[in-house]
């Protein structure tokens, strides 16, 4: 159980990092991104290229490495390119459609599209799951936990970026107005906001945070071209238990999923059936949106 | 004669390409003065306002701004020209704080936001006492407050309300029309969107009468109010 333990807090934190980067997106620009896996995918993708060692080959290309095999600087550099590519795909793709008043479920369709398309493309390029160059390390405990020192970096550095986001979106002018947009975009403008620029600034940080939950996700297990793909229904899952739209919501329904997954490995009844480990949590998230329509922390919404 | 602050240019309009509400509508509106658009449902009196504001695209006609023109510009750039604008729904930010509200209007001034709050927070000492509140928890009457104190911190030379008295108790009607007569008082221009005609004529200096997309009658307030064409058509439950 303590060893599902540590495993729920490091699935539970990848799902909290990569939900919040998600419902910020469908709050801000109500669009549900089914691509969501495969901008955390490419943190991870991006992270193995650039720190692989330099007569490694990874993904069929021989490996161009200017940076040295510096693992952190090679995260930052891919985590600042998840955001480059978020803001490519706002400005080049998802605002002519909003300017062309392309409708939502169509919106939807379209990132189902880019979704598969673009975890071909990562099928191309490397088909079997790799590991970043990092050398194994013993687990320790940690209070009544066990993990690796690696993997308990993860957790501190996940829940330092929850804070930050938190701190970001209730203090600083832009997290202000980004909830702005999200209550009504109209109004914002209205307001002398430039809402474009808002949603740039969403689609960028919130494809920054998938893509360092990416990096997270592969520190763990390993480097897989569908390995967003796989954990997408348990990141729904978790921005819906939290409530549709609050970042807060999502980082405790993340959390929730993440533990649960992972928890309910060690159920006795559970033995030589792992492969269903998310059922349980899915099950759990049904249960509770049967009582809590709005998901934990959602507000049902006056209306008028 | 008063300076000129809005016109508008034979303006066409609507919300599908190639289906216009606005057919040509002109409209001026000088500082100070208070201006009410009145007509039947679907005349098109919100789409004016939205039109201005660019919310919409104007797909024919020209709109000016204190001289300069604006036809299309970006909304966050109207407003930077003094254009404030209340719209009929969804005008507050309901999960932001009242506070919160009123700061977001406030960066378009970039100087002295501090003191444009707290002065905001003098002249509303209701919104004051619940600045921390979620504007989702005010009622129907305050929230029309909140927007309008949320309109006002972007200091607009002009305000354009679009039916302010909807869906609201009679006290809370008096008090949202006794608070934009004050808000007339300190120099800020008003064009007026109501569906009540009476009223809303009787408050004004002028008025417009639009009618399928197109004006149709206008003149001082009190004489719409007594002309019998307009009564005939548009104001029978007098």
């Amino acid at each position: 159980m303590i060893e599902q333990l540590g495993n729920g807090l490091l699935l539970g934190i990848i799902i909290a990092v990569a939900s919040v980067a998600l419902s910020l997106l469908y709050g801000v620009t109500r669009i549900v991104n089914f691509a969501h896996g495969e901008i955390i995918a490419l943190g991870a993708i991006a992270t193995l290229f650039l720190s692989s060692p330099i007569d490694s080959r990874v993904l069929f290309l021989d490996r161009f490495s200017p940076l040295g095999n510096n693992f952190y600087l090679s995260v930052l550099i891919s985590v600042l390119f998840c955001g480059l590519f978020g803001g490519i795909l706002e400005f080049f793709l998802f605002r002519p459609l909003r300017k062309a008043e392309v409708g939502n479920i169509a919106v939807l369709v379209v990132t189902i599209g880019l979704s598969l398309f673009l975890r071909h493309i990562y099928l191309l390029l490397n088909a079997k799951p790799q590991n970043f160059p990092l050398e194994l390390q013993r687990r320790q405990t940690y209070l009544f936990f066990d993990m690796t020192p690696r993997n308990f970096r993860v957790l501190i550095l996940g829940i330092i970026v929850m804070v930050l986001v938190g701190l970001l979106l209730n203090y600083t002018k832009i997290g202000k107005a980004m909830r702005a947009v999200r209550d009504s975009n109209d109004l914002a403008s209205v307001s002398g906001i430039n809402s474009d620029n808002i949603i740039l600034f969403t689609w960028i940080s919130s494809s920054m945070l998938a893509g360092l939950a990416g990096v997270f996700q592969a520190t763990i297990n390993d480097v897989r071209y569908n390995m967003g793909f796989l954990i997408l229904l348990l990141i729904f899952a978790g921005t819906v238990l939290g409530g549709i739209g609050t970042s807060f919501g999502a980082m405790v329904g993340g959390f929730i999923i993440g533990i649960v997954v992972n928890v309910s490995v060690g159920l006795p009844f559970m033995e030589g059936h792992t492969e269903a480990k998310n059922a349980i949590a899915l099950a759990i998230m049904i249960i509770i949106l049967l009582f809590r329509p709005q998901g934990i922390f959602g507000e049902k919404e006056r209306l008028s | 004669m008063n300076k000129t602050v809005i016109e508008c240019n034979a303006i066409a309009a609507g919300y599908v390409k190639g289906l216009n509400i606005l057919q040509g509508v002109d409209l001026i509106i000088n500082e100070k003065e208070i201006v009410s658009i009145i007509g039947p449902n679907g005349a098109g009196k919100s789409t004016l306002l939205k039109a201005i504001m660019g919310l919409i695209d104007i797909s024919a006609g020209r709109f000016f701004v204190n001289g300069h023109e604006k036809t299309n510009t970006p909304t966050h750039q109207i407003v930077k020209e003094g254009v404030g604008y209340v719209p009929q729904v969804e005008n507050i930010f309901p999960s932001l704080t009242i506070e919160e509200n009123l700061e977001i209007g406030s960066w378009t001034l970039n100087k002295n936001i501090k003191q444009t709050i707290s002065k905001t927070f003098d002249d509303f000492p209701m919104l004051k006492e619940r600045r921390k509140d979620k504007a989702g928890n005010l009622s129907g009457g305050q929230r029309q407050i909140l927007a309008l104190a949320r309109s006002l911190v972007t200091s607009p030379t002009i305000l354009l309300l679009d039916e302010p008295s909807a869906g609201l108790s009679p006290v809370a009607i008096k008090e949202v029309f006794e608070t934009v007569k004050e808000i007339n008082s300190k120099g800020v221009a008003i064009l007026l969107v109501e569906q009540n005609a009476k009223r809303a004529l009787s408050f004004s200096d002028r008025g417009y009468v639009l009618d399928q997309g197109r004006n149709a009658y206008q003149g001082k307030g009190h004489e719409l109010l007594d002309d019998p064409r307009v009564i005939d058509l548009y104001l029978g439950k007098l």
